[in-house]
């Protein structure tokens, strides 16, 4: 997995790339939870990530939480085909902020 | 097309990706739809990492390696998975409640979403647990 983060206002955007599974789910939380911690709004760009399992999906429900508590938002956009099905699969779809 | 093949991977997160490759290879010389390879490889991904998370739990840096047979016959698709971690008590195997939104326990929900069963056999020699996942294709 690598990752690439935008800043712009508010808003921060990360934008994964490749594989998420549970060999990378640390480095992934390591960059998107900082920034909820810092007051960010999030914005997760899937559009890159080929593949996410359950531990990945992990990461999405953790990080969504964590902004509800801090009254933010995490917004998970441009999702793969192959990453939709899994949340879809995991019936997150109307839990988490799809754009 | 009937086909067995297995490999053997090092009890590691490091080693799924390996899995998938492995995976892929093998469902890449059956006719099925893309779609139903990717449901099947996440399955098997799956499983493979809760050998690691749980059949591992504390347990860092092993050297033991798990094998996973992948076999397809008139086609009956049968994963196998043996490991030496813990032993599995198949009662205590359960997924979280969809509707408790929150991180962690949904490796098994997908199993049993993609896969027709999954159990555990008492027929392995020289592993602790067996675990098979079967699916008509």
């Amino acid at each position: 997995m690598t990752y690439k983060v935008t800043e712009e206002g508010n808003i921060s955007t990360v934008f994964l790339n490749g594989e998420i599974d549970m060999d990378v789910i640390e480095q992934a939380k390591e960059v998107i939870l900082p920034l909820i911690d810092a007051g960010k709004e999030v914005h997760l760009n899937l559009k890159d990530v080929s593949y996410m399992d359950s531990s990945g999906i992990s990461v999405l429900i953790e990080s969504h939480q964590k902004a509800l508590e801090l009254n933010s938002k995490v917004v998970v956009k441009e999702v793969s085909k192959s990453v939709l099905k899994v949340i879809m699969m995991a019936k997150l779809e109307q839990i988490l902020n799809l754009e | 097309m009937d086909i067995s093949e297995s490999k053997d991977f090092i009890v590691s997160t490091s080693s799924l990706k390996e899995v998938r490759m492995f995976s892929r290879e093998v469902f890449e010389k059956i006719n099925i739809p893309q779609e139903q390879k990717d449901e099947l490889v996440l399955a098997i991904a799956e499983a493979a990492q809760n050998i690691v998370k749980h059949g591992y739990k504390g347990i860092e840096n092993t050297t033991d390696k798990m094998q996973i047979k992948i076999s397809l016959n008139n086609n009956e698709l049968e994963i196998g998975f043996f490991d030496k971690g813990k032993e599995v008590v198949p009662g205590n195997v359960q997924h979280r409640k969809l509707d408790d939104i929150k991180p962690g326990g949904l490796g098994t929900f997908f199993i049993k979403q993609i896969m027709d069963a999954a159990v555990f056999k008492k027929d392995q020699k020289g592993w602790v647990n067996h675990l098979v996942l079967s699916k008509k294709i």
